[in-house]
Protein backbone atom coordinates (compact mmCIF):
# COMPACT_ATOMS: atom_id res chain seq x y z
CA UNK A 1 0.00 0.00 0.00
CA UNK A 2 2.61 2.28 0.78
CA UNK A 3 4.81 1.46 -1.85
CA UNK A 4 2.05 2.54 -4.20
CA UNK A 5 2.37 6.51 -3.01
CA UNK A 6 5.42 7.91 -4.20
CA UNK A 7 5.20 6.04 -7.21
CA UNK A 8 1.52 7.66 -7.92
CA UNK A 9 2.80 11.21 -7.16
CA UNK A 10 5.49 10.26 -9.36
CA UNK A 11 2.83 9.87 -12.06
CA UNK A 12 1.25 13.16 -11.21
CA UNK A 13 -1.48 11.88 -9.16
CA UNK A 14 -2.09 14.63 -7.36
CA UNK A 15 -4.43 12.56 -4.73
CA UNK A 16 -1.51 10.66 -3.54
CA UNK A 17 -0.33 13.74 -1.68
CA UNK A 18 -2.60 13.74 1.27
CA UNK A 19 -1.97 10.02 1.45
CA UNK A 20 1.52 10.83 1.48
CA UNK A 21 1.37 13.39 3.93
CA UNK A 22 -0.80 10.97 6.54
CA UNK A 23 2.23 8.34 5.76
CA UNK A 24 4.91 10.44 6.22
CA UNK A 25 4.03 13.81 7.64
CA UNK A 26 4.69 12.52 11.37
CA UNK A 27 8.01 11.19 10.20
CA UNK A 28 9.11 14.64 8.40
CA UNK A 29 7.81 16.78 11.21
CA UNK A 30 9.34 14.67 13.75
CA UNK A 31 13.02 14.89 12.65
CA UNK A 32 12.77 18.23 11.47
CA UNK A 33 11.35 19.24 15.26
CA UNK A 34 14.47 17.16 16.62
CA UNK A 35 17.01 18.18 14.12
CA UNK A 36 16.49 21.97 13.99
CA UNK A 37 14.78 22.44 17.29
CA UNK A 38 12.88 25.54 16.15
CA UNK A 39 9.33 25.81 15.31
CA UNK A 40 9.72 28.16 12.39
CA UNK A 41 12.62 26.61 11.11
CA UNK A 42 11.04 23.49 11.30
CA UNK A 43 7.97 24.35 9.92
CA UNK A 44 9.74 25.93 6.52
CA UNK A 45 12.11 23.16 6.04
CA UNK A 46 8.95 20.66 6.05
CA UNK A 47 7.57 22.52 3.30
CA UNK A 48 10.70 22.06 0.97
CA UNK A 49 11.38 18.53 2.23
CA UNK A 50 8.28 17.51 0.96
CA UNK A 51 8.61 19.14 -2.73
CA UNK A 52 11.93 17.42 -2.52
CA UNK A 53 10.01 13.99 -2.13
CA UNK A 54 7.37 14.96 -4.98
CA UNK A 55 10.36 16.09 -6.85
CA UNK A 56 12.16 12.81 -6.31
CA UNK A 57 9.21 10.48 -6.11
CA UNK A 58 10.04 8.62 -9.86
CA UNK A 59 13.61 7.47 -8.43
CA UNK A 60 12.45 5.98 -5.55
CA UNK A 61 13.69 2.08 -5.69
CA UNK A 62 12.19 -0.24 -3.18
CA UNK A 63 15.28 -3.05 -4.22
CA UNK A 64 17.06 -0.31 -1.98
CA UNK A 65 15.30 0.70 0.57
CA UNK A 66 12.11 0.80 1.79
CA UNK A 67 9.98 3.81 0.93
CA UNK A 68 9.92 5.61 4.72
CA UNK A 69 13.46 4.98 4.74
CA UNK A 70 14.02 6.79 1.21
CA UNK A 71 11.47 9.66 2.91
CA UNK A 72 13.43 9.60 6.00
CA UNK A 73 16.56 9.93 3.91
CA UNK A 74 15.37 12.67 1.97
CA UNK A 75 14.45 14.58 4.65
CA UNK A 76 17.44 14.64 6.25
CA UNK A 77 19.38 15.86 3.51
CA UNK A 78 17.63 18.67 3.55
CA UNK A 79 17.92 19.84 7.47
CA UNK A 80 21.78 18.91 7.10
CA UNK A 81 21.87 21.24 4.64
CA UNK A 82 19.67 23.74 6.87
CA UNK A 83 21.90 22.97 9.79
CA UNK A 84 25.24 23.31 8.06
CA UNK A 85 23.35 26.77 6.30
CA UNK A 86 22.21 28.35 9.41
CA UNK A 87 24.73 27.16 11.66
CA UNK A 88 22.21 26.54 14.41
CA UNK A 89 22.75 24.31 16.66
CA UNK A 90 21.19 23.09 19.73
CA UNK A 91 21.09 24.85 23.13
CA UNK A 92 22.72 23.69 26.03
CA UNK A 93 19.37 23.37 27.86
CA UNK A 94 17.36 21.17 25.29
CA UNK A 95 21.15 18.91 25.20
CA UNK A 96 20.07 18.71 28.89
CA UNK A 97 16.78 17.47 28.13
CA UNK A 98 17.98 15.12 25.29
CA UNK A 99 20.19 13.35 27.68
CA UNK A 100 17.83 12.97 30.26
CA UNK A 101 14.91 11.69 27.85
CA UNK A 102 13.78 8.43 29.06
CA UNK A 103 14.95 5.66 25.77
CA UNK A 104 12.73 3.19 27.43
CA UNK A 105 9.07 5.42 26.87
CA UNK A 106 10.21 6.26 23.48
CA UNK A 107 10.55 2.06 22.63
CA UNK A 108 7.94 1.50 24.46
CA UNK A 109 5.73 4.28 21.75
CA UNK A 110 7.00 2.79 18.88
CA UNK A 111 6.01 -0.88 19.15
CA UNK A 112 3.73 -0.13 16.31
CA UNK A 113 5.89 1.05 13.90
CA UNK A 114 8.01 -1.67 12.13
CA UNK A 115 10.52 0.41 11.01
CA UNK A 116 10.81 2.40 14.28
CA UNK A 117 11.56 -0.58 15.83
CA UNK A 118 14.05 -2.12 13.28
CA UNK A 119 15.90 0.93 14.27
CA UNK A 120 15.92 0.26 17.68
CA UNK A 121 16.94 -3.76 17.06
CA UNK A 122 19.87 -2.75 15.19
CA UNK A 123 20.73 0.41 17.78
CA UNK A 124 20.11 -2.17 20.66
CA UNK A 125 23.14 -4.79 18.67
CA UNK A 126 25.28 -1.82 18.77
CA UNK A 127 28.11 -1.27 21.65
CA UNK A 128 26.75 1.00 24.15
CA UNK A 129 29.13 3.99 23.17
CA UNK A 130 28.26 3.37 19.33
CA UNK A 131 24.89 3.59 20.03
CA UNK A 132 24.65 6.65 22.45
CA UNK A 133 27.05 8.80 19.83
CA UNK A 134 24.62 7.64 16.88
CA UNK A 135 21.55 8.62 18.95
CA UNK A 136 22.82 11.75 19.65
CA UNK A 137 23.82 12.46 15.82
CA UNK A 138 21.32 10.95 14.17
CA UNK A 139 18.27 11.63 16.41
CA UNK A 140 19.13 14.85 18.01
CA UNK A 141 21.17 16.15 15.61
CA UNK A 142 24.24 16.87 17.71
CA UNK A 143 27.70 17.87 16.07
CA UNK A 144 30.52 15.37 17.24
CA UNK A 145 32.25 18.46 18.93
CA UNK A 146 29.01 18.73 20.72
CA UNK A 147 28.72 15.01 21.72
CA UNK A 148 32.11 15.28 22.82
CA UNK A 149 31.37 18.60 25.04
CA UNK A 150 28.62 16.78 26.46
CA UNK A 151 29.88 13.15 26.91
CA UNK A 152 32.88 13.93 28.03
CA UNK A 153 34.63 11.69 25.14
CA UNK A 154 37.60 12.55 23.41
CA UNK A 155 36.57 14.12 20.02
CA UNK A 156 38.39 11.52 18.33
CA UNK A 157 36.62 8.97 20.51
CA UNK A 158 33.19 10.31 19.10
CA UNK A 159 34.34 10.13 15.47
CA UNK A 160 35.47 6.24 15.76
CA UNK A 161 32.26 5.64 17.68
CA UNK A 162 30.55 7.23 15.09
CA UNK A 163 32.34 5.35 12.47
CA UNK A 164 32.36 2.20 13.69
CA UNK A 165 28.64 2.30 14.84
CA UNK A 166 27.61 3.21 10.80
CA UNK A 167 28.90 1.11 9.84
CA UNK A 168 28.14 -1.79 11.65
CA UNK A 169 24.43 -0.53 11.48
CA UNK A 170 24.43 -0.19 7.60
CA UNK A 171 25.58 -4.30 7.74
CA UNK A 172 22.82 -4.87 10.18
CA UNK A 173 20.33 -2.96 8.20
CA UNK A 174 21.38 -5.07 5.01
CA UNK A 175 22.78 -1.51 3.22
CA UNK A 176 26.23 -2.96 2.57
CA UNK A 177 25.38 -6.09 -0.02
CA UNK A 178 23.68 -3.24 -2.27
CA UNK A 179 25.70 -1.41 -4.62
CA UNK A 180 23.61 -0.94 -7.34
CA UNK A 181 24.11 1.31 -10.51
CA UNK A 182 20.57 2.94 -9.55
CA UNK A 183 20.88 5.61 -6.99
CA UNK A 184 18.21 7.72 -4.94
CA UNK A 185 18.90 10.90 -5.26
CA UNK A 186 17.59 14.01 -3.77
CA UNK B 1 46.04 2.78 0.61
CA UNK B 2 47.07 3.56 3.72
CA UNK B 3 45.98 2.78 6.68
CA UNK B 4 45.03 6.16 7.96
CA UNK B 5 43.64 7.64 4.54
CA UNK B 6 40.72 4.86 4.58
CA UNK B 7 40.26 5.81 8.32
CA UNK B 8 39.96 9.55 7.33
CA UNK B 9 37.94 8.70 3.99
CA UNK B 10 35.28 6.47 6.00
CA UNK B 11 35.16 9.27 8.79
CA UNK B 12 34.47 11.82 6.23
CA UNK B 13 32.11 9.78 4.80
CA UNK B 14 30.31 8.95 7.75
CA UNK B 15 30.20 12.19 9.12
CA UNK B 16 28.44 13.45 5.60
CA UNK B 17 25.95 10.87 6.19
CA UNK B 18 25.14 11.63 9.33
CA UNK B 19 25.87 15.90 9.82
CA UNK B 20 27.34 16.61 6.52
CA UNK B 21 30.51 18.37 5.67
CA UNK B 22 31.87 21.94 4.98
CA UNK B 23 33.31 22.97 1.92
CA UNK B 24 36.90 22.23 3.23
CA UNK B 25 35.89 18.78 4.40
CA UNK B 26 34.41 18.25 1.41
CA UNK B 27 37.40 19.38 -0.99
CA UNK B 28 39.28 16.41 1.06
CA UNK B 29 36.91 14.18 0.72
CA UNK B 30 37.25 14.48 -2.96
CA UNK B 31 40.97 14.31 -3.22
CA UNK B 32 40.80 11.36 -0.84
CA UNK B 33 38.45 9.87 -3.15
CA UNK B 34 40.24 11.06 -6.13
CA UNK B 35 43.83 9.24 -4.96
CA UNK B 36 42.55 6.40 -3.55
CA UNK B 37 39.11 5.53 -4.35
CA UNK B 38 35.76 5.01 -2.39
CA UNK B 39 35.81 2.02 0.41
CA UNK B 40 32.14 2.47 0.61
CA UNK B 41 29.09 3.52 -0.96
CA UNK B 42 27.82 7.20 0.38
CA UNK B 43 24.40 6.25 -0.12
CA UNK B 44 24.36 3.34 1.91
CA UNK B 45 25.19 5.32 4.46
CA UNK B 46 22.64 7.42 4.03
CA UNK B 47 20.17 5.00 3.79
CA UNK B 48 21.77 3.67 7.35
CA UNK B 49 21.58 6.90 8.70
CA UNK B 50 18.30 7.88 7.54
CA UNK B 51 16.69 4.36 8.74
CA UNK B 52 18.21 5.04 12.42
CA UNK B 53 16.38 7.89 12.79
CA UNK B 54 13.02 6.52 12.23
CA UNK B 55 13.74 5.56 15.86
CA UNK B 56 13.14 8.74 17.21
CA UNK B 57 9.53 8.98 15.54
CA UNK B 58 6.95 8.27 18.24
CA UNK B 59 2.97 7.71 17.50
CA UNK B 60 2.07 10.99 18.61
CA UNK B 61 4.44 13.08 16.22
CA UNK B 62 1.56 14.58 13.75
CA UNK B 63 2.10 17.07 11.51
CA UNK B 64 0.21 20.36 12.22
CA UNK B 65 -2.87 20.70 10.50
CA UNK B 66 -2.13 24.65 9.28
CA UNK B 67 0.87 23.07 7.88
CA UNK B 68 -0.41 20.11 5.83
CA UNK B 69 -2.85 22.62 4.32
CA UNK B 70 -0.04 24.99 3.61
CA UNK B 71 1.69 21.54 2.34
CA UNK B 72 -1.26 20.95 0.22
CA UNK B 73 -1.53 24.38 -1.38
CA UNK B 74 2.40 24.10 -2.40
CA UNK B 75 1.30 20.72 -4.01
CA UNK B 76 -1.45 22.57 -5.94
CA UNK B 77 1.18 25.06 -7.47
CA UNK B 78 3.45 22.07 -8.16
CA UNK B 79 1.28 19.59 -10.14
CA UNK B 80 0.04 22.70 -11.77
CA UNK B 81 4.06 23.69 -12.76
CA UNK B 82 4.23 20.01 -14.23
CA UNK B 83 1.01 20.09 -15.82
CA UNK B 84 2.30 23.41 -17.50
CA UNK B 85 5.61 22.49 -18.54
CA UNK B 86 4.99 19.05 -20.13
CA UNK B 87 2.44 21.01 -22.43
CA UNK B 88 4.54 24.01 -23.39
CA UNK B 89 6.58 22.25 -25.86
CA UNK B 90 8.84 24.41 -27.51
CA UNK B 91 10.91 23.80 -30.65
CA UNK B 92 15.00 25.10 -29.17
CA UNK B 93 17.10 25.56 -32.05
CA UNK B 94 20.70 24.96 -30.88
CA UNK B 95 24.33 25.62 -31.89
CA UNK B 96 27.47 23.61 -31.51
CA UNK B 97 29.58 25.23 -28.60
CA UNK B 98 32.63 27.04 -29.73
CA UNK B 99 35.90 26.03 -26.99
CA UNK B 100 37.04 29.07 -24.44
CA UNK B 101 40.08 28.99 -22.52
CA UNK B 102 37.80 28.86 -19.24
CA UNK B 103 35.55 26.01 -20.03
CA UNK B 104 32.86 26.74 -16.93
CA UNK B 105 33.15 30.12 -16.84
CA UNK B 106 32.03 30.61 -20.75
CA UNK B 107 29.29 27.81 -19.63
CA UNK B 108 28.65 30.00 -16.48
CA UNK B 109 28.20 33.24 -18.71
CA UNK B 110 26.21 31.25 -21.33
CA UNK B 111 23.60 30.08 -18.90
CA UNK B 112 24.18 33.62 -16.76
CA UNK B 113 22.86 35.44 -19.63
CA UNK B 114 19.84 33.16 -20.14
CA UNK B 115 18.53 32.72 -16.85
CA UNK B 116 18.83 33.68 -13.63
CA UNK B 117 21.17 31.25 -11.92
CA UNK B 118 19.88 30.88 -7.95
CA UNK B 119 23.11 30.55 -5.67
CA UNK B 120 22.33 27.63 -3.54
CA UNK B 121 24.94 27.90 -0.98
CA UNK B 122 24.99 23.95 0.29
CA UNK B 123 25.38 22.57 -3.03
CA UNK B 124 28.46 20.31 -1.60
CA UNK B 125 26.47 18.85 0.42
CA UNK B 126 23.61 18.51 -1.39
CA UNK B 127 25.42 16.32 -4.44
CA UNK B 128 26.07 12.73 -4.12
CA UNK B 129 28.44 10.64 -5.27
CA UNK B 130 28.34 9.99 -8.85
CA UNK B 131 26.01 7.32 -10.30
CA UNK B 132 27.56 4.67 -13.39
CA UNK B 133 25.23 4.87 -15.89
CA UNK B 134 25.98 2.56 -18.72
CA UNK B 135 25.65 3.43 -22.61
CA UNK B 136 26.46 0.60 -25.54
CA UNK B 137 29.78 -1.25 -25.09
CA UNK B 138 29.66 -0.23 -21.32
CA UNK B 139 27.86 -3.08 -19.13
CA UNK B 140 24.03 -2.22 -19.79
CA UNK B 141 21.73 -1.27 -17.11
CA UNK B 142 18.24 -3.31 -18.75
CA UNK B 143 15.23 -1.11 -18.17
CA UNK B 144 11.96 -2.83 -17.67
CA UNK B 145 11.52 -2.80 -20.87
CA UNK B 146 14.84 -4.20 -21.87
CA UNK B 147 15.20 -1.72 -24.83
CA UNK B 148 18.96 -0.44 -25.83
CA UNK B 149 19.45 3.34 -24.62
CA UNK B 150 19.25 4.06 -28.36
CA UNK B 151 16.02 2.33 -28.64
CA UNK B 152 15.29 4.50 -25.14
CA UNK B 153 16.13 7.46 -26.70
CA UNK B 154 14.01 7.26 -29.86
CA UNK B 155 11.30 6.23 -28.01
CA UNK B 156 11.99 9.63 -25.97
CA UNK B 157 12.09 11.62 -28.69
CA UNK B 158 8.40 10.29 -29.74
CA UNK B 159 6.92 11.30 -26.40
CA UNK B 160 8.88 14.59 -25.21
CA UNK B 161 6.67 17.28 -25.43
CA UNK B 162 9.17 19.97 -24.17
CA UNK B 163 12.46 18.54 -25.13
CA UNK B 164 15.40 20.65 -25.48
CA UNK B 165 18.25 19.44 -27.66
CA UNK B 166 21.93 20.95 -27.75
CA UNK B 167 24.42 19.56 -30.21
CA UNK B 168 27.86 18.94 -28.74
CA UNK B 169 31.13 20.56 -30.02
CA UNK B 170 34.54 20.24 -29.35
CA UNK B 171 35.55 21.24 -25.46
CA UNK B 172 39.12 22.57 -24.66
CA UNK B 173 41.00 19.68 -26.25
CA UNK B 174 41.85 20.31 -29.70
CA UNK B 175 42.47 16.30 -30.69
CA UNK B 176 39.29 15.16 -29.73
CA UNK B 177 36.46 15.87 -32.74
CA UNK B 178 33.47 15.79 -30.37
CA UNK B 179 29.97 15.72 -32.13
CA UNK B 180 26.49 14.65 -31.33
CA UNK B 181 23.62 15.82 -29.29
CA UNK B 182 22.39 16.10 -26.05
CA UNK B 183 18.31 15.72 -25.71
CA UNK B 184 16.48 16.64 -22.62
CA UNK B 185 12.77 16.74 -20.64
CA UNK B 186 11.97 19.28 -17.65
CA UNK B 187 8.79 17.18 -17.78
CA UNK B 188 9.56 13.97 -17.90
CA UNK B 189 13.43 14.65 -16.09
CA UNK B 190 14.73 12.21 -18.90
CA UNK B 191 17.38 12.86 -21.42
CA UNK B 192 20.27 11.38 -23.76
CA UNK B 193 23.67 12.37 -24.98
CA UNK B 194 24.59 10.96 -27.97
CA UNK B 195 28.00 11.38 -28.70
CA UNK B 196 30.99 10.11 -31.28
CA UNK B 197 34.32 10.85 -31.67
CA UNK B 198 35.38 10.85 -27.97
CA UNK B 199 38.02 7.90 -27.64
CA UNK B 200 37.31 4.28 -25.34
CA UNK B 201 38.41 4.93 -22.48
CA UNK B 202 40.22 2.19 -19.99
CA UNK B 203 37.73 2.36 -17.37
CA UNK B 204 40.35 1.79 -14.31
CA UNK B 205 42.08 5.22 -15.33
CA UNK B 206 39.36 7.78 -16.03
CA UNK B 207 35.29 7.62 -16.95
CA UNK B 208 33.63 10.45 -18.74
CA UNK B 209 31.06 12.48 -16.98
CA UNK B 210 27.70 15.04 -17.98
CA UNK B 211 27.34 17.81 -16.32
CA UNK B 212 23.92 20.47 -16.76
CA UNK B 213 23.73 23.88 -16.39
CA UNK B 214 20.16 24.70 -15.43
CA UNK B 215 18.46 27.82 -14.19
CA UNK B 216 18.51 26.16 -10.31
CA UNK B 217 22.50 25.97 -9.68
CA UNK B 218 25.42 28.09 -9.52
CA UNK B 219 27.09 27.73 -12.66
CA UNK B 220 30.11 27.04 -10.75
CA UNK B 221 28.46 24.14 -9.43
CA UNK B 222 26.57 22.63 -12.34
CA UNK B 223 24.14 18.98 -11.76
CA UNK B 224 26.13 15.82 -11.86
CA UNK B 225 24.31 14.14 -14.46
CA UNK B 226 26.35 10.89 -14.39
CA UNK B 227 29.31 8.82 -15.39
CA UNK B 228 29.76 6.58 -18.49
CA UNK B 229 32.38 4.83 -20.16
CA UNK B 230 32.97 4.06 -23.88
CA UNK B 231 34.37 0.66 -25.17
CA UNK B 232 33.60 1.15 -28.88
CA UNK B 233 34.46 3.24 -31.47
CA UNK B 234 31.48 5.33 -33.34
CA UNK B 235 28.42 6.55 -31.88
CA UNK B 236 26.98 5.91 -28.38
CA UNK B 237 23.98 6.98 -26.35
CA UNK B 238 24.16 7.52 -22.83
CA UNK B 239 20.95 7.95 -20.81
CA UNK B 240 21.35 10.69 -18.40
CA UNK B 241 21.00 10.41 -14.65
CA UNK B 242 20.32 14.11 -13.04
CA UNK B 243 21.49 14.22 -9.42
CA UNK B 244 19.08 16.73 -8.79
CA UNK B 245 16.01 17.88 -10.13
CA UNK B 246 17.01 19.75 -13.34
CA UNK B 247 14.97 22.65 -14.96
CA UNK B 248 15.36 24.69 -18.13
CA UNK B 249 19.25 23.39 -18.81
CA UNK B 250 21.47 25.99 -20.66
CA UNK B 251 24.41 24.09 -21.49
CA UNK B 252 26.05 20.27 -21.23
CA UNK B 253 29.64 19.85 -20.88
CA UNK B 254 31.08 16.07 -20.79
CA UNK B 255 34.64 15.78 -18.73
CA UNK B 256 36.82 13.40 -17.96
CA UNK B 257 37.56 12.34 -14.10
CA UNK B 258 38.57 9.70 -12.42
CA UNK B 259 37.02 6.34 -12.19
CA UNK B 260 33.39 6.26 -10.15
CA UNK B 261 33.29 10.43 -11.10
CA UNK B 262 33.64 13.38 -9.05
CA UNK B 263 31.42 15.69 -6.91
CA UNK B 264 33.15 19.27 -8.27
CA UNK B 265 35.07 18.68 -11.84
CA UNK B 266 38.11 20.68 -11.85
CA UNK B 267 37.27 21.34 -15.61
CA UNK B 268 40.77 20.26 -16.60
CA UNK B 269 39.35 17.71 -19.31
CA UNK B 270 36.71 18.64 -21.58
CA UNK B 271 36.19 17.00 -24.48
CA UNK B 272 33.00 17.74 -25.38
CA UNK B 273 30.17 20.66 -24.40
CA UNK B 274 26.83 21.96 -25.92
CA UNK B 275 24.92 25.16 -25.13
CA UNK B 276 21.05 25.79 -26.07
CA UNK B 277 20.87 28.71 -28.33
CA UNK B 278 19.32 31.72 -27.20
CA UNK B 279 16.53 32.55 -29.54
CA UNK B 280 14.23 30.21 -28.88
CA UNK B 281 10.57 29.22 -31.12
Amino acid sequence: MALAVLQRIADGDQNAVQECLNSYGGLVWSLARRMLRNQDDAEDAVQEIFLDIWRNAAKFDPALASETTFVAMIARRRLIDKIRFTQRRISADSLEDVLNEPAGSSEKDLQVQVEGREAFRVLNELRPEQRQVLQLSIIHGLSHQEIADTTGMPLGTVKTHARRGLLQARELFGFGEQRSTKEVTA
Amino acid sequence: MSENMEERLLDLLCKRAVSGLNEKETQELDELERSVGSPVDLQSLELTAAAISTAGVRPDDKLPDHLKAGIVKKADDFFNEQKAASSNAHPVVVEPAAPSRSIWGWLGWAAAALASIALIANIWITNSRAPQIAGPGATPTPTPEQLAPTQMRDKFMASARDMVKAELGKGNMPDIAAAGDVVWSDSMQEGYVRVSGVPKNDKNAYTYQLWIFDETQDPKTPIDGGTFDVNEDGEVVIPIDARLKTRNPKAFAITMEKPGGVVVSKQEKVPAMAQVKLNQG
